[in-house]
């Protein structure tokens, strides 16, 4: 272990100035340690920049543990919530709920209700996002406004309108905004450009540097003396949940965590090591004690969890909240400690078998190594330095043409004679080496096209309707070396994940094939190729064979084998007026007995071309984003025209890093994938 | 106006020994009636050899052109759609694709032409009363139809087909269905 | 004429003293008397569990396919399982009344009409299977190439399931034609015979007026010969082209070219037992061992034990091509079937398929009908493993492991196919009651030939 930090470390300080070490603890000693690090490192003022701050995150422990004593000791006239849901969020939530009600007046201003909302005395609800006026700074020098995109649905009052009438102040929020950025607006922009624009930028102020203050010796000596238990339990939030505040949305719990690939649902995660020695199976309901708390939690093999350490994720286990969150999960919330006046997210735990019976989880992934097979290529950075085709090399076959022979890959190789496309051809590249599997897209897609949610009973029997998905494979131990083939043996042996192992991210949409072998099986020719390069799904013409299905080799089409909507067995966002306001009017609504898929979102195609014919101009490039291209974080997505010789999309194509999925089978897709270029040194497995 | 009447026999082979010796004789025979076919009586009686196989094969014939023009039309000319890449802007182009249906069609038109041909041709219809002069010709006697020009000799008739071997002769059809 | 006669070391086909007369009575009696206890036992049974599978059916419609258990990866299960394994027995009676026709094999004329019917009902059970597998069944007519306001829109040549639309109708069409034109004479034998006028005058519309003159029964010898010559193609295709539903795909484990013989040599292995199943349990209740003799079980079981020997060739031809291929995704199917999740599918498969039938070697065996019976349902239960196996092992894990889940069977689909086999014996039943189980006017045309009384075994 030691070689690796002094690795890391002769690393770090070869690139003094360009690099920062982040802490991911909530414990002063740590932190203090990490600024130590980073003083040395020169970060301050280079890679850390304390002037121009992030505004995000700035809760303050030491604050609340103390409003929460003031309240414990009825010393609180009145409490405004506002914005949070301590009741829920709070370890001693409980403590709270009986600590309001000493307090004179209590007022929650929850736009829904939530478990703070239910225990205070009034609840004045606030306006959604969408229907308020505001103004935000996100970052120092950026500032940013919301305006409101729909009329209240229901009677509630923005919070900040409230506080104004509360205040006696004359005025609606609108105008006390605008009479407030009067003074700071830019020489020459009006309110209604920056309400236009919607974003200002101020230049940057001069970033400072620091000395460190803080006794780093100190620090050392009191972690060393921390004493763990067997295992330390780690609370965490889940990317798609997040703190909890979206528990209701339907979308957020089916989208699987990038992981574990379970939906509907929080688990404690252990590391296959841990459960091996302890005799824990997937789904055994486990008992977890912590200094403060104890819950019965199902168990999750997890591959790459260190080994004695367990996590578990918050934002579930609510109460009243709506009929899609509640009693799902556990609360994880009140297995947070306190540090002295410190949130800590770490802890530690004792875990005990309890003889319920197992849990059943609904996961999207049940398999999770790629066997042996070329689907996620990748490479390091060293070797792709020396040749930037490692990783990708592509079987050539001799083929005779007339006297020559000629060598040609596997997808210049056909009998038939192509048909010609049209103006366009579209496609996307997803580039492996930036998806960081955060599930965005999938969010995306699922809102743009009106795909359903299903639940958890549904996603157990693997019908979840995502139209897109991001698969995540682990190595194996058994895998084969370079260059091997399987043994028959071996092939069991690597169904299973390393303890350890490395993991990919590949996000698997409709390939728009050219040749796909799902139009030919069609008999009433629902799904048909048109001269743009699409995949058309007819879904009026499609009676349900479900051949298509089985002949994808990418298995991305979904089949609705319920009547989603209007039902009340699947009673998420389709059966109500107020949910159906979600769907896209741009899109159909698919009925029972009907296949669907990627369309790669051709209603923005369509719109596309449109907007181009209506200005006379051709499309450009870009003009046009799928909801996953425009989504995507880190850009992995691109969206383009095959036939646009400049386009983004043909530069990709081009690099050597391009290949298709599963390209030996010939079905010529339109999707393409760059591979994944790892940053380890030559022949470590990082 | 000839009358017909009716031998009845209990063996099939004593039938095809009578009806040549008939013949000699002078007595026509029109028609067997029997409960299962007998192998060798029709040049007796003078029957063509039946051109329903024929029939058969152009009704075929035909099931094959019709498949291959359906195909055609419908995939080539009328609407060509672009599905999964495969070539259809000639008809040869796609034509393995049309075998099985094209061979289905031949099958089925072949087939079922000939059966109706055959319905139509030996009058067997639901709804139509099949002349039985004997009620025990479908299970084990056989028929001889004799047409007798000359009334008179009618009982001489009678006394011939008697003798060349029938168990019985009827004048008048016994038909009660 | 006597030239025909059968040589005397051929072991009879009719047995006991017949004569034409009391063939007739005994093969009309079933028609002509009260059911017994035993037939009304069977028929409610049967008629109870079809029942069971209509509602399982009416329920499928209703709500949806999903109150079935497929799911994205596995996209069919039962439904096709249970849809090749009606149609590969149903061929079996277009072999004995076709092909053994073309090969003048006398011993058909007894079993042919039964194994007919057992045709047309199968197809009829396995009919409902495409049908009702889609996901908008009330639609399913748009599969037929019909002039329309959408264009028209026509259908997909290139598509497997359309050849099935076309291959299907003609096989049920065509075989239900040639078992009816074969009904035609004995349909009079009974009508003859009727002494209620009522049942006289239905069995008159039923048998089309037919009189059995010569012209007649020419003719229909030569309309049953070129509709045998049509339909042994028939039966080669239909299944042929049923096996392309899997082979043109593109699915490990689906897509190979031994499927065509292999499918058909396994049709005709599952259809020769439901055959044995039926003929074994029918000529006890009917009394008709006389016509359906243990010579008539001892042919079929060694049809039995060809078939099957082909079968079992060719899985161990798939297997080994999966390896030479060195394909990965394709031998990885053939590893899985045999070790993975459904590994006890596969073994049930290899043992009811390949190990029963080869005990049809010993004589003992393959002349006892108790034998024959229980082996017979033995390979039935294989064969259906074996489509089982195809469809839901190649499915289960393809290219993406990403993909790879598990199927199982909700009870609303396996009462389908309980309704099925209701619905197949309900038929058969009611066909035992109806029409005559054994072609009564054929049989006569041999019994000079091959009755018992005819042979005169001596010393040669």
């Amino acid at each position: 272990m030691s070689k690796e930090i002094e690795k890391v470390a002769a690393e770090l300080w070869a690139a003094k100035g360009k690099a920062v070490v982040v802490c991911g603890i909530n414990n002063v000693a740590v932190q203090n340690l990490i600024n130590g690090i980073n003083v040395m490192l020169g970060s301050y003022g280079t890679t850390i920049d304390l002037t121009n701050t992030n505004n995000l995150r700035q809760g303050n422990d030491a604050e609340l543990v103390g409003l929460l004593d003031e309240m414990k000791k009825g010393e609180v006239a009145a409490v405004l919530v506002y914005n949070c849901n301590p009741v829920y969020s709070l370890p001693d939530g409980k403590g709270f709920a009986d600590a309001v009600k000493k307090a004179e007046l209590s007022v929650s201003f929850a736009y829904t209700p939530d478990e703070t909302s239910a225990v205070c005395q009034y609840v004045c609800p606030d306006h959604h996002a969408l229907e308020s006026w505001n103004d935000a700074e996100p970052k120092k020098g950026h500032f940013s406004t919301t305006q409101p995109t729909i009329a209240p649905l229901f009677s509630t009052r923005q919070f900040q309108e409230t506080l104004l009438a509360w205040s006696g102040i004359q005025s609606n929020y609108h105008d006390y905004m605008m009479a407030g950025w009067a003074s700071m607006l830019p020489v020459g922009m009006s309110w209604e450009q920056f309400l236009q624009k919607g974003v200002l930028e101020n230049a940057a102020a001069p970033a400072a540097g620091l000395t460190s203050k803080a006794d780093l010796n100190a620090a050392a000596s009191s972690l060393n003396s921390e004493k763990g238990g067997a295992f330390e339990l780690v609370v965490y939030e889940k990317t798609g949940l997040g703190s909890g505040v979206q528990s209701n949305n339907p979308w957020l719990q089916e989208l699987p965590d990038p992981i574990s690939k379970i939906t509907w649902d929080n688990y404690l995660a252990v590391s296959p090591k841990d459960a091996r020695e302890k005799g824990w199976a997937q789904g055994n309901m486990l008992s977890i004690k912590t200094a403060t708390a104890t819950a019965k939690v199902p168990v999750v093999i997890q591959p790459g969890q260190t080994p004695g350490t367990v996590s578990i994720a918050v934002g579930y286990g609510r109460n009243g909240v709506g009929k899609t969150a509640d009693s799902i999960g556990v609360n994880a919330y009140q297995f947070v400690s306190m540090l002295g006046t410190t949130l800590s997210y770490t802890g530690a735990v004792e875990i005990s078998k309890t003889i319920e019976e197992d849990y059943s989880f609904a996961g999207t992934q049940t398999h999770h190594t790629m066997m042996g097979r070329a689907i996620v290529k990748e490479t390091t950075l060293e070797e792709y330095i020396k040749d930037p085709k490692a990783g990708n090399e592509e079987e050539l076959f001799e083929v005779k043409a007339g006297k020559d022979i000629q060598h040609k890959g596997t997808e210049q190789v056909t009998l038939w004679n192509e048909h010609e496309t049209g103006q366009h051809h579209f496609g996307m590249s997803i580039d492996l080496n930036s998806c960081i599997g955060c599930g965005s897209c999938v969010v995306a897609c699922t809102a743009e096209n009106n795909v359903s949610v299903v639940g958890k009973d549904e996603v157990r029997r693997s019908r979840e309707m995502h139209w897109m998905r991001i698969d995540r494979y682990y190595t194996s131990d058994a895998d084969p070396k370079e260059g091997e083939s399987a043994g028959m043996a071996q092939l069991q042996k690597m169904e299973v994940p390393s303890d350890m192992p490395k993991v990919v991210f590949q996000p698997v949409m409709c390939q728009h094939c050219n040749h796909a072998p799902c139009e030919t099986v069609c008999p009433v020719i629902a799904t048909s190729h048109s001269s743009e390069g699409l995949n058309q799904m007819t879904y009026n013409r499609c009676v349900g064979t479900r051949y298509c299905a089985n002949n994808c080799p990418y298995k991305v089409r979904r089949f609705n084998w319920f009547k989603y909507p209007d039902n009340p067995q699947f009673d998420f966002h389709m059966n109500n007026d107020l949910g159906k306001m979600v769907l896209n009017p741009d899109v159909v609504v698919r009925s029972r007995g009907v296949m669907e898929k990627c369309s790669m979102c051709v209603q923005r195609i369509q719109e596309g071309k449109l907007n181009a014919k209506k200005a006379g101009q051709p499309m450009v490039d870009g003009a046009v984003q799928t909801a996953c291209s425009q989504t995507c974080p880190t850009n992995a997505i691109t969206f383009g025209d095959y036939n646009k010789k400049e386009s983004t999309l043909n530069k990709m194509r081009e690099q050597e890093r391009s290949y298709h999925l599963l390209g030996e089978l010939n079905v010529q897709p339109n999707v393409f994938y760059l591979t994944k270029v790892r940053n380890v040194s030559e022949g470590k497995e990082a | 106006m000839a009358k017909r009447i009716y031998g009845i026999f209990d063996d099939e082979e004593v039938l095809m020994h009578a009806i040549p010796s008939l013949k000699k004789d002078g007595v026509v025979c029109k028609d067997v009636q029997s409960p299962f076919p007998i192998h060798g009586i029709e040049p007796l009686l003078n029957i063509p050899r039946t051109r329903i196989s024929i029939a058969s094969f152009l009704y075929g014939i035909s099931g094959t052109s019709f498949a291959l023009w359906m195909t055609w039309y419908m995939m080539v000319h009328d609407w060509p759609i672009n599905i999964g890449g495969k070539p259809n802007f000639m008809f040869y182009m796609n034509l393995p694709a049309f075998i099985p249906v094209t061979f289905e069609l031949t099958v089925f038109c072949a087939a079922h032409g000939m059966a109706l041909t055959f319905l139509l041709r030996s009058k067997l219809l639901p709804g139509v009363t099949a002349p039985v002069p004997h009620p025990r010709i479908t299970d084990d006697k056989f028929v001889l139809h004799v047409d007798v020009k000359d009334e008179s000799k009618v009982n001489d008739v009678v006394a011939l087909i008697k003798k060349s071997g029938a168990s019985d002769v009827l004048l008048n059809s016994m038909q009660f269905s | 004429m006597s030239g025909n006669n059968e040589a005397v070391v051929r072991d009879p086909l009719i047995l006991g003293k017949k004569t034409y007369h009391q063939m007739t009575e005994d093969i009309c009696r079933p028609i002509e008397g009260k059911a017994n206890k035993m037939w009304w036992v069977a028929f409610s049974v049967a008629f109870v569990t079809m029942i069971w599978g209509i509602i399982c059916l009416a329920y499928t419609v209703g709500n949806g396919i999903g109150s079935w258990g497929a799911n994205k990866t596995v996209g069919w299960a039962w439904d096709i399982t249970n849809f090749v394994w009606w149609i590969g027995i149903g061929h079996a009676g277009t072999l004995i009344s076709a092909i053994l026709l073309l090969f003048r094999q006398r011993w058909r004329m007894s079993i042919n009409r039964s194994a007919e019917a057992m045709t047309i009902f199968a197809v009829i059970c396995a009919g409902l299977f495409p049908v009702f597998h889609t996901g908008r069944p009330w639609l399913d007519y748009w599969m037929l190439p019909l002039p329309n306001q959408f264009g028209s829109l026509w259908v997909n040549f290139n598509s497997p399931l359309l050849w099935d639309v076309f291959a299907i109708s003609t096989y049920f069409s065509v075989s239900l034609v040639f078992w009816y034109l074969g009904l035609l004479p004995d349909l009079a034998t009974v009508r003859d015979r009727c002494i209620n006028p009522t049942k006289r005058f239905i069995y008159g519309i039923l048998s089309f007026g037919w009189k059995g003159t010569a012209r007649d029964w020419h003719r229909f010898e030569e309309v049953s010969l070129v509709l045998a010559g049509l339909s042994t193609p028939l039966v080669l295709s239909v299944h042929t082209i049923v096996s392309f539903d899997f082979a043109t795909s593109i699915v490990p484990g689906w897509h190979t070219t031994i499927f065509p013989p292999y499918f058909v040599a396994g049709a005709i292995f599952s259809g020769f037992a439901m055959v044995l199943t039926l003929m074994i349990i029918a000529r006890k209740v009917l009394n008709l061992q006389e016509y359906i003799t243990i010579q008539h079980i001892e042919l079929m079981n060694k049809i039995i034990i060809l078939t099957g020997s082909i079968v079992g060739v060719a899985y161990t031809t798939e297997f080994f091509i999966a390896w030479y291929s060195g394909v990965q995704y394709e031998s990885y199917a053939f590893i899985n079937r045999a070790t993975g999740p459904y590994w006890w599918a596969y073994w049930s498969m290899m043992t009811c398929n390949v190990v029963t039938p080869q005990l049809f070697w010993s004589k003992k065996i393959r002349t006892s009908v108790m034998a024959t019976f229980i082996i017979s349902i033995f390979v039935n239960i294989g064969m259906w493993f074996e489509r089982f196996v195809i469809i839901v092992t190649s499915l289960h894990r393809d290219f993406l492991p990403s993909s790879w889940t598990m199927y199982s069977p909700t009870y609303i689909e396996v009462g389908i196919f309980v309704g099925t086999i209701g619905l197949f014996f309900t038929c058969f039943l009611l066909f035992s009651r109806v029409f005559p189980v054994i072609a009564l006017a054929e049989l006569k045309s041999i019994l000079k030939k091959t009755g018992n009384q005819y042979k005169k075994k001596g010393i040669l």
